[in-house]
């Protein structure tokens, strides 16, 4: 038998292609769109309906993700009681999440069930009445919650250094505080449930085992309400703004500091995006990146230290962020700038930006593994005016950066100066 | 339901294979039979700490991650009371390079004075992130030891203390390697777009030749019948109290498991459970309230554990969930509540089915546990048990002689 040389790598392919299902769709009687995809082995179903609700839309902080909750809250037939009574008997899960342009209803569910539980789903986007008790109730939980929150520090810097990158008045820095919420009331759900809800314009994604008969479940419940366009936008065109001060928040017995270090992109569409996204990968994107290798698996100054790069319909940003010991909190500044420096003054040396390549192609094809994430990532596509080759050329795009490119991108948006610094902990 | 083949190395390497054509990506899982329960009560954490030094190099491969990025694989791992799981995806084109950087790793580890160093601080920094510099982060520090005086489930994971994390040594390592990370204490676990034939030919070429080493027979002190309630009070700067009440409960795949199981869901799994509707919705008396189980191998416990509203005393509360859990041991569930948690239980297990890896790891626990069949068994052995079944639970787990309680006071 010929011996096995251990330390010699097995061949591999390169990743070159996405293969997912199409997604397909039509128009509901009542003029609303309606996608799906039909895909996976489980006779499982998630059904999305989504809104133009959100922190675009709303005049305080967290008045659209307390409506969403409030639809779980009582309709005209039915109590909060009932609601969770009646979804709970069907093992079905409802989801309400509310983002920065857009919010949403989700069902997951048994296909079987699909049938008993969109009636309920109906009554909660039509005859939802926020009931005063029940609204109490919801505020009440929110606040003792965020209390909770507001004394984890990641959770605080987090929320600061939103409100650096993109300015306090801005939509996407919306918080909650415990005085906004208090100055939430019933009129307050009322009006963005009849503005944005209500007999509003929807889009409908489904997911997982899709047929005829789901199609048709849909078409009854959803297809035949009135539709009106709300005759507002209701969008505040606030232009976001970054501010450049350095933050420090001391906590006198923390153990460790919250760093994060932010500042504003672009869109899903800028011609910057994947360049940016591979320098991203590359800083602090992954568990080999330069800022692990250096921080964690160098000097143990920290279990976790990352960067990221988030897109919006309406803007975009970077942050790095990690925990360390609060006595290393300069050390990690320091050491992080030195790394952005390095990516400004060298290219990227070949076996690297390779590495990361392939890495970032095999797990995007690793993300679009269950019928759920291959639907979310569509969802771009339909709802942000992302190209509709977006998901099937991503490889080729990240493939196409070179280490000029990412060399260009560190020195355009990694400058000195150019990252807002927020700590929460001690320095 | 889940396929799969089977088949045992000559070293004793228990293999499961799970075909599934319709996914790009191979998932690979390896099990080894050991957990912190095994762990010195003066070396605790040291399961963990390993898991850590798993990937810092290897006999023959310098670096465990960058070859694996660099063929489009991810991977991570978790160290729980009973097992170290060690899990890739990768795509299914490039499986080799999974079997070639797991055997080299079952194989033999650097053993690097630096990577020990450097993986104390990282676990350290990690014991504090999540258990010390964050509200509530210590109850699991403090109920387990109150919930257990003998058995070894009586320390966290993470380690009962950052001293044990900072004295472990060189030999410990090695020690514990030779020990426990051997082909006949392990399962792996191969899913996606694979076929039985290329896996075991892959298994014979890169794992067959580890040799086996002594089986490791465990034997661990199982912990005495309690007899009395305990109580233990505990206070920091949280912002509101919590109350968490612990109570002995049978190990994980037994039909008593999934008793208790289903009683934890009557009593407070999800909006229309019994403890969330009478105390958060009707009485106001909680901000957040649940009950689960703890999934281990041996006997483990029931939880019940809420947030308490502003104002509210935990003496208060306390009397307010004993009076919902007297009625579940003195009143049968009826029909419907029982067939309510039931069709929860079902919906939970088919979506748990539908990421491949959830899969790979279902089979790898059953299998690990003695019977891989009893992954496809579960939803059966749920749907057989009765109101009956769930009232002879309740009597035996939720007495108070067998009850564990913890008040968490705001400072």
């Amino acid at each position: 038998m010929e011996t096995l040389n251990r330390s010699i790598a097995p061949e591999f392919k390169k990743v070159e292609e996405v293969r997912v299902p199409a997604i397909s769709s039509l128009t509901l009687p009542n003029g609303q769109p309606l996608y799906w995809i039909n895909a996976g082995q489980q006779p499982v179903i998630r059904l999305e309906i989504i809104f133009d609700a959100g922190a675009w839309y709303e005049p305080l902080p967290g008045v659209s993700n307390l409506t969403l909750k409030m639809l779980a809250e009582g309709t005209r037939a039915r109590s909060s009681a009932e609601i969770s009574e009646y979804l709970d008997r069907y093992g079905a899960f409802l989801e309400q999440h509310s983002g920065t342009d857009r919010a949403s209803l989700t069902i997951y569910s048994l296909a079987k069930h699909l049938g008993a539980i969109l009636p309920l789903v109906q009554e909660m986007l039509t005859d939802s009445i926020i009931p005063e008790k029940e609204l109490n109730n919801q505020k009440n939980i929110t606040l003792q919650n965020l209390r909770v929150n507001l004394e984890k520090n990641n959770y605080v810097a987090g929320q600061l250094i939103r409100e650096k990158v993109f300015g306090k008045s801005h939509p996407y820095s919306h918080s909650q505080k415990p005085e906004t919420l208090e100055a939430i009331h019933r009129e307050t759900i009322e009006t963005l449930y009849d503005h944005r809800i209500r007999n509003r314009p929807f889009r409908i994604v489904l997911a997982g085992h899709v047929t005829e008969v789901e199609l048709a479940l849909v078409e009854r419940y959803f297809g035949h309400q009135p539709v009106e366009i709300p005759l507002s936008s209701d969008g505040t065109a606030v232009q976001p703004l970054s501010e450049t001060e350095p933050v420090l928040v001391d906590k006198k017995d923390s153990l460790q500091s919250s760093i994060r270090l932010g500042r504003q992109l672009f869109t899903r569409t800028h011609p910057d995006y994947f360049p940016m996204l591979v320098l991203n990968e590359v800083l602090g994107g992954y568990f080999g990146s330069r800022l692990m290798k250096n921080i964690r698996e160098e000097k143990g100054l920290t279990y976790g230290i990352w960067s990221n790069v988030s897109t919006f319909p309406r803007a975009g940003y970077l942050i790095i962020g990690t925990d360390v010991k609060r006595e290393f909190t300069q050390l990690t500044l320091d050491e992080t700038w030195k790394e952005i420096r390095l990516l400004r003054d060298q290219p990227v040396p070949a076996g690297e930006l390779q590495t990361v390549k392939n890495y970032m192609a095999g797990s995007y094809v690793g993300s679009l593994n269950t019928p759920f994430e291959i639907a979310d990532r569509y969802k771009s596509i339909l709802f942000d005016g992302v190209s509709t080759d977006f998901i099937s050329s991503y490889i080729e795009r990240i493939r196409a950066v070179t280490a000029d490119h990412v060399q260009e991108m560190a020195n355009r948006y990694l400058t000195d100066g150019s990252l807002i610094e927020v700590v929460v902990g001690g320095k | 339901m889940i396929r799969y083949e089977h088949f045992v190395l000559n070293n004793g390497l228990k293999v499961y294979v799970h075909e599934d054509p319709t996914t790009p990506m191979a998932a690979v899982n390896i099990l080894y039979n050991v957990g912190s329960r095994d762990e010195d009560a003066n070396k605790t954490g040291f399961a963990h700490l390993f898991e850590h030094l798993m990937f810092g190099g290897s006999k023959h491969i310098p670096s465990y991650d960058e070859p694996l990025q660099k063929v489009g694989g991810e991977n991570n791992a978790f160290t729980s009371p009973d097992i170290t799981n060690y899990y890739i995806t990768l795509p299914s084109a490039n499986l080799e390079t999974a079997f070639w950087l797991e055997s080299d790793r079952m194989l033999g580890l650097s053993f690097d004075p630096t990577v020990l160093d450097v993986q104390q601080k990282v676990v350290i920094e990690e014991f504090k992130q999540r258990y010390l510099n964050q509200p509530y982060g210590d109850v699991w520090l403090k109920l387990r030891p109150l919930a257990f005086k003998v058995h070894p489930y009586r320390w966290a994971t993470i380690g009962k203390d950052i001293s044990h994390i900072e004295n472990a040594t060189m030999d410990d390592v090695k020690g514990f390697f030779y020990k426990y990370y051997l082909p006949n204490n392990a399962i792996l676990v191969v899913a996606g777009n694979v076929t039985v034939e290329q896996v075991k030919q892959l298994c014979r070429k890169w794992f067959e030749p580890i040799p086996a080493g002594a089986p490791y027979v465990r034997n661990l002190p199982q912990e005495p019948e309690q007899t009395e309630a305990r109580f233990l009070e505990t206070e920091a700067e949280v912002p509101l109290n919590a109350i968490y009440k612990a109570f002995h409960m049978p190990g994980r795949f037994t039909d008593a498991y999934y008793r208790a199981d289903l009683l934890s869901d009557v009593l407070g799994r999800g909006k229309s459970s019994r403890l969330y509707r009478r105390l958060l919705k009707e009485q106001h008396l909680f901000t957040s309230i649940s009950a689960h189980v703890l999934s281990s191998l041996d006997p483990g416990l029931l939880i019940v554990s809420g947030s308490l509203n502003q104002g509210i005393r935990p003496e208060e509360a306390d009397a307010a969930i004993e009076e919902v859990l007297k009625e579940a041991v003195e009143q049968s569930i009826p029909e419907e509540e029982v067939s309510k948690v039931k069709n929860q239980t079902e919906a939970t297990l088919v979506f748990s089915e539908v990421e491949l890896l959830n899969r790979a790891m279902n089979l790898a626990f059953a299998a690990n546990a003695g019977d891989v069949g009893n992954v496809n068994r579960e939803a059966d052995r749920i749907q057989a048990i009765t109101p009956d079944d769930l009232q002879a639970i309740a009597r035996q787990v939720l007495r108070k002689e067998n009850s564990s309680t913890l008040y968490y006071r705001a400072a």
